[in-house]
């Protein structure tokens, strides 16, 4: 009996595999040499729909689709042990201009099909692999999340709160580099606060691992939890788990009847001001649009232009190479269209999205917004602060980040 | 009476023949009112989840490497349900087995074929203990199975992160555990591919389950139990015992699975962060079991069934251009369909038990 189900089953799938091909005109043939003509995107299991990290890699590839002639292909995973099948799919087609691996978790997978097929050309997201078809994409996140930290502990000063938080997504090394930059801008902008006011503060920093990127109701959930320990500015660091910050900050502003912060949330990746308008202070934006792009631009000279003669290594961008920043009113406008493409907001309600923003900006002082400008200017050319004993580029010699390393970080600026 | 077993499973296979058409055309009609190519879209599914295995192997084995796991649970969850259990405890076996092998590789340090097998063992004594808590509040104390297993599944899922963030994490990359030592993986069959020979131990499980349940007296009775509650214990069987037992055969079953997918899954060969590359495996196994109407032989279809379509959805992606949210909604409406017809025979059989001991009571 056993054998007929496994002959029917047979049967079944073969009847319909050699009919399906015959059938319809619209079935492309494949071309029998394949075309290289692709931008390929792979993403890990965070996924797009999360209004930053995996949809900032898809503005990039979008932008380079369009303004190198190229197809954008993109490839999202259901399971980790979707990784090495996408890629060797993607490798195989011999179509692809070069694979992206969107995200830290895709580095063993590229690492590995990047030794089987060594003519085929990657970029890896947040990941150092070390291989000549490889392009190891890297941000210096801790530069944006130092500028966001001094904002939101002079914001704290200025309302007279004492706690700030920050939500994170699955624990790995990538963002053990926000924390350490955020926890360091809260003690430097307590020194900006005490220097402009005379008053000194002692904030409280709070922190949850909530060991997800896709799910906004454990983001809701911990950040619910800061909240009720009077957390007044909480850092989202956890993709799309982060749109739960936003929606527990509204709705606590709203709860007092506001229309706008505090409490706020501090949008990551792309420009996030406009998710929740008036509750989101600023965006620490981690342009990974920049990095697609700039990789699939070199992919392109080494590969068809050929006046490159190297591929693989490091690309490091920072606030100096315009990779990170802290979000202005004017970057609202691009990443507005990304909103609207998702449908999250109609095209109809960018004015009043703009006048929210604005206005919320324009309840904190100047000198606070200045000062944290004035941060991220700096922090281009000297890392030399000092707060605490520990100077910025102590931070720095810090990366790569260890569980320990990041535990004795977090004791000696006083956090948890 | 052969002819008359030839007719019923002629007659199941139809029935999951119908369902996947059903399926099939449900999801092509979502995919054509969206705008997409169904046709286009379905052929590029099978394309990728079989491709033509003579002259490209790759797309087969890509679809049995997925299989794997599945078979796995779906034969742990088949069990229980023969038995009259419905055990969710499957997930945390997956967990608690390939927790077995990673703590194997970190105790003994040792690049040795030993830590596989030190590993399978620790690992199935874990899922046994969890399962055995499960079992004693069932039997002595009659809690239901559904709510012990669930709780217990956060307390493996727990229980494996403290021991990736605080005991053997990888120190170069704290998202997941230390790797598995090279000598002690499970052997890839198909160079170039993840296909592991775990397909093999898969298939010889569900071959040794099948003859355990149909060919031997303890199968006989653990069925029994399953079939009929009161009618077993009136003939003398202690079901109680066999409820035990079937939780421990699906905990060594579920086990299994862990330990071939961190022992046999490259490249990691490690557990990831939020065991990411395990959660679900227990309960895909349920929608297995249910497609293969809970019989062990016809599980290993379901699983390359399912298998096939996750392997496939990547051709979705690439060729027909479908987005990744609506070819998991197709995938779902395929496998929903798929499990009608597991669906309705497990509740009616469930109302007939259910009346059966009514008249008995009354």
């Amino acid at each position: 009996m056993v054998i007929v189900i496994a002959v029917l089953l047979v049967v079944a799938a073969v009847a319909i595999y050699t009919f399906l091909p015959t059938a319809p005109t619209t079935t492309p043939t494949t071309p029998t040499t394949p075309q290289l003509n692709k931008i390929c995107i792979v993403y890990d299991i965070g996924g797009r729909g999360d209004l930053s990290f995996n949809d900032m890699a898809y503005l990039g590839g979008d932008r380079a689709a369009r303004d190198f002639n190229l197809v954008l292909t993109e490839l999202q995973s259901r399971s980790e042990s979707d990784y090495l099948p996408n890629l060797r799919t993607l490798s195989r087609s011999g179509e692809c201009v070069i694979i992206v691996g969107v995200g830290f978790l895709l580095t063993d997978a590229i690492a590995q099909v990047a030794d089987e097929y060594p003519n085929q050309l990657f970029a890896i997201i947040d990941g150092y692999v070390d291989k000549p078809n490889v392009l190891s994409v890297l941000f210096k996140e801790h530069e944006g999340s130092a500028v966001v930290g001094a904002l939101a502990a002079m914001i704290a000063g200025y309302y007279n709160k004492t706690t700030v938080g920050v939500v994170l997504g699955m624990e790995i090394p990538v963002l053990y580099k926000f924390e350490a930059g955020y926890y360091w801008g809260i003690r430097y902008g307590q020194e900006i606060f005490k220097e402009k006011t005379g008053r000194e503060i002692n904030v409280k920093i709070l922190f949850t691992y909530t060991g997800a990127f896709n799910d906004p109701a454990r983001g809701k959930t911990a950040t619910e939890a800061m909240l009720g320990e009077g957390a007044i500015v909480v850092y989202n660091v956890a993709g799309a788990t982060g749109l739960g910050i936003f929606e527990a900050v509204a709705e606590a502003g709203a709860r007092e009847g506001r229309t706008m912060g505090p409490p706020f949330g501090i949008g990551v990746d792309a420009d996030q001001d406009y998710i929740k308008p008036g509750f989101i202070i600023a965006s620490m934006m981690k342009r990974v649009d920049v990095g697609v792009y700039t990789a699939t631009k070199k992919a392109l000279n080494y590969l068809i232009h050929k006046n490159e003669t190297k591929f693989g290594g490091i690309l490091e961008l920072g606030i100096a190479e315009g990779g990170i920043a802290m979000s202005r009113v004017e970057d609202l406008e691009t990443f507005l269209e990304l909103g609207i493409q998702a449908g999250t907001i109609k095209p109809q309600d960018k004015e009043t999205i703009l006048n929210a923003v604005t206005s919320m900006r324009n309840s904190i002082p100047s000198w606070i917004w200045e000062e944290a400008y004035k941060l991220q200017e700096t922090l281009k050319t000297n890392k030399s602060l000092e707060v605490m004993g520990i100077k910025f580029s102590d931070i720095e010699a810090m990366i790569p980040f260890t569980a320990d390393t990041i535990a004795n970080l977090r004791s000696s600026l006083g956090v948890g | 009476m052969r002819r008359k077993v030839l007719i019923e499973v002629l007659i199941k296979t139809g029935n999951v023949v119908a369902a996947m058409t059903v399926g099939l055309i449900i999801g092509g009609l979502i995919m054509q009112a969206y705008g997409y190519d169904a046709l286009h879209a379905y052929y590029s599914l099978l394309r990728h989840a079989i491709g033509n295995p003579l002259t490209d192997p790759y797309p087969l084995t890509s679809t049995l490497s997925l299989a794997t796991p599945l078979i796995f649970t779906g034969l742990a969850f088949a069990v229980s349900v023969r038995s009259g259990l419905f055990n969710i405890g499957v997930e945390n076996a997956v967990y608690l087995g390939a927790l077995g092998v990673v703590l194997a590789s970190g105790f003994l340090k040792a690049d040795t074929p030993l830590v596989l097998v030190i590993g399978s063992l620790m690992g199935l004594s874990l899922s046994i203990l969890f399962a055995l808590v499960a079992a004693s509040l069932k039997v002595f104390r009659g809690v239901h199975e559904v709510i012990t297993t669930i709780m217990l599944n956060w307390v493996a899922y727990w229980l494996v992160e403290y021991v990736r963030v605080n005991v053997f994490p990888d120190l170069r990359d704290p998202s997941k555990t230390i790797p598995v030592p090279p000598s002690a993986r499970i052997p890839l069959l198909v160079a170039g591919t993840e296909l592991s020979v775990s397909i093999i131990i898969a298939i010889i499980a569900s071959l040794t389950t099948y003859f355990v349940l149909w060919y031997t007296v303890f199968g006989y009775e653990l069925r029994a139990t399953g079939i009929n509650l009161i009618a077993a214990k009136y003939a003398g069987i202690k079901t109680s015992r066999f409820m035990i037992y079937s939780f421990l055969l699906s905990a060594v079953l579920g086990g299994l699975a862990g330990v071939c997918e961190v022992a046999g899954r490259p490249p990691h060969y490690s557990i990831t962060t939020g065991i990411s590359n395990l959660v679900g495996l227990g309960f895909d196994g349920i929608a297995v079991s249910l497609i293969g109407l809970n019989h062990p032989i016809a599980v290993i279809f379901a699983s390359i069934l399912i298998g096939a379509l996750n392997s496939g959805v990547r051709g979705m992606q690439i060729e027909a251009r479908v987005p990744f949210e609506l070819v998991r909604l197709i995938q779902g409406v395929i496998v929903v369909s798929l499990a009608m017809p597991g669906v309705l025979s497990t509740f009616r059989k469930y109302l007939s038990i259910r009346r059966g001991r009514m008249e008995v009571v009354s």
